[in-house]
């Protein structure tokens, strides 16, 4: 790389980085604490059709061609004593409600052991391990920046605010190439999860809510009227509204490192009568989860996940079922990083107010590079095309089916 | 007069040394690398004491080397080459600790006084598992690929003994005494199958941590 450039480049990552250790730095152990961070710059080719973010209709983060801050977060982790430690991830937003906050805060005991079975927990506020998506810092996927529909609707408006037990037994331990994991979480605070899917439906982008976050959507007039649903044209995912407490269970099972299978099942067991004074209401969401990966070699991958469920509100006033899948496969070659991702998702209403469409459906293709320069500098570039129909956009006099695209080019700096 | 004691000297050190190979061999005739194989000098004074600092390295979230033979009273340093944390701990009897080893931090190297074996985990990475092996000899080293060890002994008696994780033998039944100069091949052919190879967990690793 031109010297001149790398220099401008390093200059910049440092400022960058003195900027979010200052963001972050409050807590007087943070010498000792391990801090990482990513930032992620880009240039959008935007669709046509205008994003959710504008309370429009798209299932595509951005409205406009633009230049944008994609991601920027920091991760802070540490030990307070053998086996105990804190991890809390604090973001930075362009797009979306609330620009600045927590994504995920977590504290974790894992006791030293030799056993060949053992234990683990963790309390706070962050996510089932259901992805093999997302194995990035702050939970980002390594491989594309337009994340699979599964994953863009976890990272949207699943998080729970908990306690996970999870007991495993590391494959070496036993001299097996099996190893397994089994997890078990009762949680709270993720009572609205099922209100974007059933009324957007399934979008594909990388935005994660932040901890007091509010998710806009369009303002479809079955939703808001007030002779109609009532209910206001966003959500706010992380509330309690009903004192009900939530359950997952999930299990880990990988065949040496090379594959991996993961399998959960959460039920948020919302009451969805209960409806809170913003007129949120609480979703009944329950839903499966097989996420699954197989390494061919350490550059090849195939993995894919599959999510199948329902959600319910009011007496039955949104009922829906939903289906999404997608499978990827991911090449690595020296610095250079390929994936191509196929998305497949669907959303089918069985409810009692048929001036309230919640059918929608799609498939879509994302291809990206992803180049390392060095350790700390990555560029890459993606693109993206989808077909998707949503029912409800005709309540707002639009197309229902639609065809959408969209071209990113990404600088990305982590440390 | 001065020139030919001086060669006399290093043909009578010559003399005195004798090259020695081993080869190891499994049950079913296989060749088996990385045992250690290490000879106890019947006469222990005056034996060298290494002072090189060992390494035991973390690499693409794996122990490196898997094994690590050193002599008793060898410090060992273990630095991180990821660029991740690493939680190292061993419960065995020969060494017990816990060492927290962050990407850009060094840790102080640890002292192994007492000999055998030390196994070796990760408490963030559970699939990472190495062993460092202490010997009372500055004789040892591990066979190769072909499962073959050569070293150069001073003549003397010694007892030769073996180690390697996957070995079910008893130990003591694979011990041999010798005396140099008057052997210099030993095969060792082990009675009992191996345990499970379990290293494929060496082969595909991963340059993301997950959720770690």
């Amino acid at each position: 790389m031109n010297k001149d450039l790398k220099w401008k480049m390093e200059s910049y990552g440092k400022v960058l980085q003195v900027f979010f250790l200052n963001l972050c730095m409050l807590s007087v152990n943070c010498i000792a604490a391990e801090v990482k961070g990513v930032v992620q710059l880009n240039y959008v080719k935007a669709d046509e059709q205008p994003s959710w973010f504008d309370k429009d209709t798209g299932i595509l983060a951005y409205s406009k061609d633009s230049a944008n801050v994609q991601q920027a977060l920091v991760e802070l982790s540490d030990n307070f004593a053998s086996g105990l430690s804190y991890v809390v991830v604090a973001n930075y937003y362009q797009l979306g409600e609330q620009n600045l906050g927590i994504s995920q805060a977590q504290i974790s005991y894992k006791p030293l052991s030799n056993s060949k079975f053992r234990w683990r927990a963790r309390a706070g506020f962050f996510y089932p391990k259901l992805s093999l998506e997302n194995v990035d810092t702050g939970w980002l996927s390594p491989f594309t920046y337009t994340q699979s529909a599964v994953n863009s609707w976890v990272g949207e408006e699943l998080r729970t605010a908990g306690l996970e037990l999870t007991l495993f037994s590391p494959g070496r331990a036993r001299n097996s190439p099996i190893s397994w994991e089994f997890h078990a979480s009762l949680f709270k605070a993720n009572d609205p999860l099922g209100t974007l899917i059933s009324w957007r439906g399934f979008a594909l982008h990388d935005r994660q809510s932040l901890n007091n976050d509010r998710v806009p959507f369009a303002p479809y007039p079955s939703v808001i009227q007030t002779d109609r649903i009532f209910h206001p044209d966003y959500v706010e995912p992380f509330h309690e509204l009903d004192g009900n407490i939530g359950f997952y269970l999930g299990t880990h099972i990988e065949y040496y490192k090379q594959s991996t299978l993961r399998y959960y099942y959460y039920d948020n067991q919302a009451d969805p009568l209960a409806v809170s004074q913003e007129r949120l209401y609480a979703w009944r969401t329950k839903f499966h989860s097989l996420a699954v990966q197989h390494k061919f070699n350490g550059n090849t991958r195939i993995l894919g996940q599959w999510l199948t469920g329902s959600s319910v509100m009011g007496d039955r006033f949104v009922f829906i079922d939903f289906d999404a899948w997608y499978v990827m496969l991911s090449h690595k070659h020296k610095d250079h990083r390929i994936s191509l991702r196929f998305d497949k998702f669907k959303v089918a209403e069985d409810d009692i107010f048929p001036w309230d469409p919640n059918n929608s459906d799609g498939q879509g293709y994302t291809l990206a590079w992803r180049y390392d320069l060095d350790k700390n500098w990555q560029i890459g570039v993606e693109q993206h095309i989808n077909k998707n129909a949503a029912d409800i956009r005709a309540t707002l006099g639009q197309k229902v089916e639609i065809n959408q695209q969209q071209s990113l080019a990404v600088l990305q700096y982590r440390w | 007069m001065n020139r030919f004691l001086i060669v006399f000297l290093l043909v009578s050190h010559v003399v005195q040394s004798k090259e020695i190979s081993v080869s190891l061999l499994t049950k079913s005739d296989q060749e088996l690398a990385n045992v250690v194989v290490y000879f106890t000098p019947k006469q222990k004074q005056g034996l060298a004491q290494t002072h090189e600092m060992a390494i035991m390295d973390q690499v693409d979230t794996q122990f490196s080397p898997h094994i690590l033979a050193i002599q008793k009273d060898t410090q060992v340093r273990f630095p991180n080459s990821d660029s991740i944390k690493h939680h190292v701990y061993s419960f065995s009897p020969a060494k017990t600790f816990e060492l927290q080893l962050y990407k850009e931090l060094q840790a102080d190297p640890l002292l192994f006084s007492n000999l055998g074996s030390v196994e070796l985990g990760c408490n963030i990475h559970d699939w990472m598992l190495g062993y460092i092996f202490v010997v009372d000899t500055p004789y040892f080293g591990k066979t190769d690929i072909k499962g073959n060890l050569t070293l150069d002994l001073p003549d003397g008696e010694y007892q030769l003994d073996v180690w390697h994780p996957r070995i079910k033998d008893k130990l003591s039944s694979l011990s041999r005494q010798l005396t140099l100069p008057r052997e210099s091949e030993i095969k060792i052919n082990l009675k009992s199958a191996l345990l499970p190879d379990v290293n494929q967990y060496e082969n595909v690793s991963d340059e993301f941590s997950d959720y770690e």
